[in-house]
């Protein structure tokens, strides 16, 4: 189905509705129908539900982005960092206690930011499930959860970075550090040249969700925002190009 | 961990209907199906409870990957799994499931 909206006052313009998947799938199906049978059967409520949801869908990196950005620029605040996980994330407005009082049951309150340095290089894991600093950096990437990463990284850490474009120098030590049910963790990589005079904020734009995972390394010009700019090498010529030759 | 097949899993695990096959079709480019928050709050909710703890649900999720549920991609294996285990575990009852089914799509369809 395709239509228009027209919203407001004459001023609006007519826009076209984005695409949607209009059609209903026995997995959007089975997913309301669990979820409505728990809540019947009292495994939770609606309410709990809605609250996890909120929280789930309004987190994402942009806080981790920060506390980074901020220990960059601000001695003590990088020693609070490393010592008080916890307590430095509360400054960058980011309560693990949140939306339960306690924490939610997959991000418990231990907490640790792990810092790199010249000789040392450290990445995150969960080899056991996905547990991953989600007050801080939102929801983990897909492939965070794969058996692929998870099974790999703690046996191949170079060859796994390798294969996300990180190639570093035999002489940097990499430590994979595995989060687990009681203990998160989060990357604090390095600051790089050419940042000197830069503020909180235009640094805050190169730490990226990969970089605080490890799998990336923050570099000026690199935001989450940037596309890939490298041509391919010998691409594959169109049919029209041939066609013209 | 039970991996005993069950049927009503097993006629829902269309791979031509997951988001990766479905959203091109429809020119959509949000990676994830809509109901993929409501999954992961569900998940949340079970282990808050104390109904399906995460380690045991995740633990579950890997098995089912690996064997009955291993060609089809996410979000819709992670959904198939944590049902699969709700049912296994009889935290719900899998002619509940279908009855339920046949309703909600019924709900959906009258509008």
């Amino acid at each position: 189905m395709s239509h228009t909206h027209t919203h407001g006052s004459p001023g609006d313009t007519h826009h076209k509705a984005a695409p949607m998947v209009e059609e209903i799938t026995d997995y959007e199906v089975l997913e309301i129908a669990v979820r409505e049978l728990a809540i019947e059967h009292g495994l939770f409520t609606a309410e709990d539900h809605r609250k996890f949801t909120e929280w789930a869908e309004s987190i994402g990196p942009a806080a981790g982005s920060r506390l980074v950005a901020k220990a960059w620029t601000d001695p003590a605040y990088k020693a609070l960092a490393l010592k008080d996980g916890l307590k430095a994330c509360k400054e960058v407005g980011v309560d693990w206690a949140e939306p339960t009082g306690v924490g939610t049951p997959s991000d418990y309150m231990e907490f640790h930011v792990l810092e790199d340095t010249p000789a040392l290089h450290h990445v995150i894991v969960c080899t056991l499930c996905s547990c991953y600093p989600r007050p801080l950096l939102g929801m983990s990437p897909e492939w965070y959860r794969t058996t692929n990463y998870r099974r790999r990284l703690v046996r191949w850490p170079r060859q796994v970075l390798a294969e996300f474009g990180l190639i570093l120098p035999p002489e940097v030590e990499v430590r994979v550090e595995d989060s687990n049910q009681k203990c998160r963790f989060m990357v604090m990589p390095m600051r790089p040249e050419g940042t000197g005079n830069w503020t909180e904020e235009q640094l805050a734009e190169i730490v990226t969700r990969d970089c605080m995972i490890g799998v990336a390394l923050p570099k000026p010009g690199r935001t989450a925002d940037v596309h890939p700019i490298q041509k391919a090498r010998r691409p594959v010529k169109s049919s029209h190009q041939e066609a013209a030759q | 961990m039970s991996e005993d097949r069950i049927a009503l899993l097993e006629a829902t695990c269309n791979q031509d209907k997951t988001w990766e096959a479905l959203a091109p079709r429809y020119g959509v480019t949000n990676p994830s199906p809509p109901w993929k928050t409501s999954l992961t709050a569900m998940c949340d909710c079970l282990a808050a409870s104390g109904a399906l703890p995460a380690l045991e649900r995740r633990n579950a999720e890997d098995d089912l990957a690996d064997s009955l549920y291993s060609h089809i991609p996410s979000p819709e294996r992670e959904l198939l799994a944590l049902v699969h285990t709700m049912v296994s575990r009889g935290l719900v009852n899998e002619a509940d499931l279908i009855s339920r089914m046949k309703a909600v799509r019924a709900r959906l369809e009258e509008v």
